[in-house]
């Protein structure tokens, strides 16, 4: 019953921490707040220097959001927070970060302007050299950041670059630009802008039946290659990898355009495809602040477990990796993971092996096309 | 109490009349003469304490080492009265002799002829260099002056409550006497003066005559007056009837300056730290429970590192003959006071004495400051400025950045010494928003005026 009720919509919707998407203007206004509020505990009759309440990106703060009617279900942050101290020496050097990137986004939120995350990171590097010797770290401070002052990374006047491509039926346009058609983009597709706004504001027309999420570019390409979205109608998107939120931004667009098509997902039947397959689905705890509503019911088309006993040689299977049973375990644990996932996942780590979707050209060239048709119309998604 | 050596027994000698001097609730005069009438040297230590002093004889013990043999015959002969005596007792102690009832042989009474007074007058022949044992006696004088118990002459009659012992050094030679009247002038004393008030005293004192000038401060060094940091503690045991009860003290003084700098000055250890130790107001030895104590301190809690107690990075120990016995109460006491006196200090001066965390966290506080300074120089809102400015205590908006950066990093590095304790993460700083960053941001928009 605690559960049921920690994650009913009633109930988990009031925990919510989110990241507002702001103006320029409201986002100065906040970092000013956050200086007055800093000010204020160092000159008080017994000052401090200021802790900083982040947003806790960890699992324990994670939650889940199921919708009552649909299926939809999503990962959102809870309002624990994780605190950055001066006085503390393991957290002294990203308190002084989130104030380095705090201060380089004002400026810019100043002038109006989008930076990408190289772009700030060089610029961080060029004036705190000793603070910022990763593009990773500059990135986790520029997600505190996100976490301190609850406004998402765009409003903070940061572009994500985005490695997403869309082919197939789909025509773009940006305003007052021409219309991009998607089917003829040529094998590598259409690359998916970082800018958010952009993204937002695209005018979007389809006429396909369905949205097929591939995981690897080599076989989005195979299939943009093949035109397989002139034998069945369709809209190819990849995010190469793990998606980054350019991509599942333009997906849940997509979803909310044309609410009826389905949202079908191709990738490797092993744990980490399973991995970037939940993050399209459910979102994810680390990104949790911002991405948590982009959120899409996407189905699981394959591999899966009949494929690998049917379709799959032997010999293509490879074994598991101590990486795969280390992302398995952190699956196996998410009270998001719906039961026949749960199936799906029980039995790779019984096999102990793992298969790629390349594997299927065993059967030919053409065979991954023909394998796509046949599951949509068998309805064999989960 | 045994005696090895001719610095033993003239150690003894005067720490004894030092304690008849301290004993009597009146001023007095301790007096040390050396008169050379070769091939000895006929040494006479004086006091006006109070008098009647056989227990201290009979105690002694003359170890019959060839070293002492050459130097000293074993003989003492003492003058001693109290004030109600009516007669100046006269006695002869031989420490050499085996039969204890032949120690001491009565010699012949004064008369005080109806005056009253009390004192004592030891004296003995010793066949060493009179200049070896001037510069010994100079040592062993200077240590005890640290107590302050003392006050210069022209000063005897202006602070008559204020317990004190006058100490002269002097050395009879061919030409004349040559008299060390050893007097300093002397600060104003609290009334009931305590005993770690004197001991600051004279350490500072001590301190700025670099330990081996006698009468004079260091002028080159300390010119500019006694820039000194001082942190005492004091340490009691309860008196149960195991023990009488022991006190403790301890008073640590930093120089500010760099000695090693003043080449013209000479000081005897260098960047080392000197620690003196007293036992009934007598320099001594340091006991092995105090070295103990001293080695298990934490000194990272105070930004110092021990390299080794005898010789280490900040502390050289003199006198480091460690005794036999290890006496749980003195361990603690020591350790107890030192930390106490320790905490004192870095109460008192403010940046001081900070552990290695802190210095460490102090190191942020420049960037930090960098980053908030550049952060309110950046905004064009003057409305925003300006609150920031009057929340720091700065004038005026017009303020130069390097001035905003200063004052808000001085306040975070005093933040940080502040809650230097020595505890880890003893307090929690406030966070950012403290009524949540929701609440904070409600609203937000009509806290300035953003038009």
């Amino acid at each position: 019953m605690g559960d049921l009720l920690k994650n009913s919509i009633f109930f988990s919707d009031q925990q919510i921490c989110y990241a507002d998407i702001l103006p320029p203007s409201e986002v100065r206004l906040r970092i000013e707040v956050a200086i007055l509020s800093f000010l204020k505990n160092l000159s008080s009759s017994t000052p401090s220097v200021s802790d900083l309440p982040l947003i806790s990106r960890k699992r324990s703060n994670s939650r889940v959001s199921r919708g009552l009617l649909t299926e939809n279900a999503r990962i959102f942050l809870s309002d624990s927070f994780s605190m950055k101290s001066l006085m503390n020496e393991n957290s002294a050097n990203s308190l002084i970060r989130v104030w380095k990137v705090m201060e380089m986004c004002y400026q810019i939120l100043g002038q109006e302007k989008k930076v990408t995350q190289r772009e700030l990171f060089y610029k961080l590097l060029s004036v705190s050299p000793q603070y910022f010797t990763s593009q990773l770290q500059a990135n986790r401070s520029i997600q505190d950041l996100v976490a301190l002052l609850r406004c998402s990374r765009y409003s903070l006047g940061i572009m994500a670059t985005s490695r997403g491509v869309v082919a197939g039926r789909l025509m773009l346009q940006e305003p007052n630009r021409d219309v991009i058609d998607c089917s003829v983009c040529g094998s590598s597709g259409h690359a998916i802008s970082g800018d958010l706004n952009l993204l937002e504001n695209l005018i979007m027309k389809s006429d396909a039946r369905y949205i097929i999420v591939v995981e690897k570019h080599a076989v989005f390409q195979r299939l943009a290659e093949d035109r397989l979205f002139n034998q069945i109608p369709c809209i190819l998107i990849t995010a190469k990898g793990y998606p980054d939120i350019g991509t599942r931004f333009l997906l849940h667009r997509m979803s909310r355009e044309f609410p009826q098509l389905p949202i079908l997902a191709l990738v490797d039947w092993n744990p980490a495809g399973l991995a970037i397959l939940c993050t399209f689905k459910y979102g994810s705890v680390t990104m949790g602040l911002e991405a948590y509503r982009y959120a899409c019911n996407v189905k699981w088309l394959g591999l899966r477990k009949d494929d690998i006993n049917q379709l799959i040689p032997e010999e293509s299977l490879i074994p598991l990796k101590p990486r795969d049973h280390q992302i398995a375990k952190s699956l196996e644990t998410s009270e998001i993971l719906q039961d026949t996932y749960k199936e799906e996942l029980a039995a790779m780590i019984q096999s102990g092996c793992r298969a790629e979707i390349e594997a299927l050209y065993f059967n030919g060239y053409d065979f991954l096309g023909k394998y796509i048709g046949k599951k949509i119309v068998q309805g064999s998604y989960i | 109490m045994a005696v090895n050596s001719v610095e033993d027994i003239l150690n003894l000698l005067i720490s004894s009349a030092f304690r008849r001097c301290r004993m009597l609730d009146d001023l007095c005069r301790l007096s040390v003469s050396l008169k050379p009438t070769r091939p000895s040297v006929l040494i006479s230590v004086s006091d006006t304490g109070t008098g009647n002093i056989l227990e201290e004889f009979s105690e002694l013990e003359y170890k019959n080492n060839r070293i002492l043999s050459g130097k000293w015959d074993g003989l003492l002969s003492v003058m001693t009265t109290s004030s109600s005596d009516k007669e100046i007792h006269h006695l002869k102690f031989d420490l050499k002799e085996v039969v204890a009832s032949r120690r001491l042989v009565r010699l012949p009474s004064v008369t005080k002829s109806g005056a009253k007074f009390s004192g004592t007058e030891v004296s003995l022949s010793l066949y060493e260099e009179i200049d070896g044992l001037v510069t010994m006696l100079h040592l062993y004088l200077q240590k005890i002056l640290l107590l302050k118990a003392f006050v210069s002459s022209d000063k005897l009659f202006t602070f008559p409550m204020f317990h004190k012992i006058a100490i002269e050094l002097i050395v009879e030679s061919g030409g004349g006497t040559k008299s060390f009247f050893l007097q300093n002038a002397c600060s104003t004393p609290a009334t009931n003066a305590v005993n770690s008030y004197n001991l600051t005293l004279g350490l500072e004192e001590y301190v700025s005559k670099h330990g081996n000038k006698l009468t004079e401060a260091c002028h080159s060094c300390f010119s500019t007056g006694k820039n000194l940091k001082v942190g005492t503690g004091v340490a009691c045991s309860k008196e149960n009837h195991q023990n009488s009860g022991q006190v403790m003290e301890v008073v640590i003084i930093i120089s500010n300056m760099s000695m090693l700098d003043q080449s013209s000055c000479s000081r005897l250890y260098g960047r080392r730290t000197e620690v003196l130790y007293f036992n009934d107001f007598s320099p001594c030895s340091m006991p092995q429970s105090s070295l103990e104590a001293l080695n298990s301190i934490d000194w990272k809690n105070y930004g110092l590192v021990l390299k080794s107690v005898g010789d280490l990075d900040g502390i050289t120990i003199l006198d480091t003959l460690p005794c036999s016995h290890s006496n749980r109460t003195d361990r603690y006491l020591t350790r107890k006071a030192l930390k106490l006196a320790l905490s004192d200090l870095k109460k008192r001066n403010t940046g001081t004495l900070l552990s290695e965390r802190a210095v460490k966290i102090c190191n942020y506080a420049p960037d930090l400051a960098k980053t908030i300074s550049g952060l309110i120089m950046s905004s064009l809102d003057l409305n925003f400025k300006r609150e920031c400015f009057s929340l720091l205590g700065l004038p005026s908006p017009e303020c130069e950045k390097d001035i905003v950066e200063n004052c808000i990093k001085d306040k975070i590095v005093s933040v940080i010494a502040t809650n230097d304790s020595g505890r880890r993460g003893t307090k929690e700083a406030p966070a950012l928003f403290e009524q949540g960053p929701k609440k904070a941001f409600q609203g937000v928009g009509e806290y300035f005026d953003t038009s």
